[in-house]
């Protein structure tokens, strides 16, 4: 229950946000870290931390895993100690100032990136990306997206029932890339068959992909504000980037 | 680029099987450090999609199942990571093209649109870092250099030698993609009953193969 209230809830100013306010935010976020350089990335970065501190709920969890936290540090040390002369120390250790300027952009590029874009995927449902692909001509999106999501477990159940049976009639010992591509072929089969029925299901009900309506997309008021918002930050940035 | 109802869950299939393989076997590969572990998801991934390229031989197919498979991978849990999401679209969009421009389809054009697929891992982190990071080039080819010389057992004064290495190994894979998704496909239309539907007449016509 504790879960759910969790999942379900949202700020008010996330709720004022559509799918489109949302991308907006992100399209924002990706202008202000990917067009500013030296240590106004850093200002940039503060700000953008800021505002999704303000939109969304819990912004900052998933950053603090050990996962990003060595992805960060291996894409930040080499800059340190490769790029540039060494000449500062720290408790004896040399190391490269310049490096580490351009170190420091780098973790708050690669911070603001993956807060950005977790916060994009909590906040917009599948189906509204998918709804919004499609009206970018991606026809049909929608539906193979609705299939994909329903095969899924489907599809993991019948692959690791696939391995299992090869393993134990001893189809990996003896030509092995024999078994692995009758492993492929039984998973591809099971999940053709599958298909099969959807689109059976889908044609039944007399569905076409070409009259269908694409799926509806989520609008919130702050919308268009957002996206006037990201589109001059992105055009101040770039003259003043230019000039 | 309009699809009917049977060629969409088709490709939603090969799009959840690429989505499937990122989603497991990349994380995985990932968190323990597997060499080349880009190169092996992005062959298994392009072995899937050039399998449905032939169960739905039509222009966008393959650039189709990658879209959905990166959908998949950007709202799967605990994988939201720029560079597998880009990798994706990158190597859907590399076979798309090399598919499409060289006409009637061929193993040799599987094995190049793999190879060339397959090859992106390598040239992704020029491009993405840069970009998205601002990291400078010379400090993502020392890296680069790095990774190969731990890889390869190879000093990295020897930076040429570990770099044709890395590339021989990365066309090798996407070669070995190319020429399993063509085997793979043929077989398994064979085993389900259906004909190979890879022919000149329906490369630009929607697939026949369901019907009748």
């Amino acid at each position: 229950m504790r879960a759910d209230i969790t999942l379900t809830y949202r700020r008010p100013s996330q709720a004022s946000l559509g799918t489109y306010g949302h991308l907006a935010i992100f399209g924002w976020v990706l202008g202000m870290i990917m067009l500013t350089s030296g240590y106004v990335v850093i200002v940039a970065g503060v700000l953008c931390l800021s505002v999704s501190a303000l939109i969304y709920p819990n912004p900052f969890r998933r950053i603090l895993r050990w996962r990003w936290l060595i992805w960060m540090l291996l894409l930040v040390v080499p800059t340190i100690f490769f790029l540039g002369e060494h000449d500062s120390v720290f408790a004896g250790v040399t190391y490269s100032s310049e490096g580490l300027t351009v170190g420091l952009q780098i973790a708050v590029r690669f911070i603001v990136l993956i807060i950005g874009l977790q916060n994009l995927t909590r906040a917009v449902d599948i189906s509204s990306m998918a709804g919004l692909l499609e009206r970018f001509g991606l026809h049909g999106l929608g539906f193979a997206v609705g299939v994909a999501l329903n095969l899924l477990p489907a599809l993991e159940t019948s692959a690791v029932q696939a391995w299992y049976t090869l393993k134990m009639r001893g189809g990996l010992r003896r030509q092995r890339w024999r078994g692995c591509q009758l492993l492929v072929i039984t998973i591809i089969t099971n999940a053709l068959k599958r298909a099969e029925e959807v689109s059976l299901a889908a044609e039944m009900r007399a569905f076409s992909p070409e009259k269908s309506r694409p799926f509806p997309i989520e609008q919130g008021p702050l919308d268009r504000a957002s996206i006037g918002l990201m589109i001059l930050t992105c055009i101040v940035l770039a003259l003043v980037h230019l000039l | 680029m309009k699809f009917t109802t049977r060629e969409l869950t088709t490709l939603a299939v090969f799009g959840v099987l690429w989505g499937i393989v990122e989603m497991s076997l990349g994380t995985v590969l990932k968190s323990l450090n597997i060499p080349f572990s880009g190169a092996v998801l992005a062959s298994i991934g392009l072995t899937v999609a050039m399998i449905g390229r032939l169960y739905v031989p039509r222009r966008g197919s393959t650039l189709f199942i990658g879209v959905i498979a990166t959908i998949l991978k950007l709202f799967s849990l605990g994988g939201i990571i720029i560079g597998p999401m880009v990798g994706i679209l990158s190597e859907a969009l590399i076979a798309e093209l090399v598919l499409s421009l060289l006409g009637q389809p061929r193993r040799r054009w599987f094995v190049i649109a793999g190879s060339l697929g397959v090859a992106w891992a390598m040239a992704q982190p020029f491009v993405t870092n840069p970009l998205l990071f601002g990291r400078s080039l010379v400090s993502v080819w020392l890296n680069m250099l790095d990774q190969g010389s731990r890889y390869l057992g190879i000093d990295t004064s020897a930076a040429w030698i570990i770099v044709v290495l890395m590339i021989v190994i990365h066309l090798a894979l996407g070669t070995v993609a190319g020429w399993a998704a063509w085997r793979i496909g043929q077989e398994l239309q064979s085993r389900t009953g259906k004909k190979p539907t890879y022919t000149a007449s329906t490369i630009e016509q929607p697939s026949k193969q369901y019907e009748g």
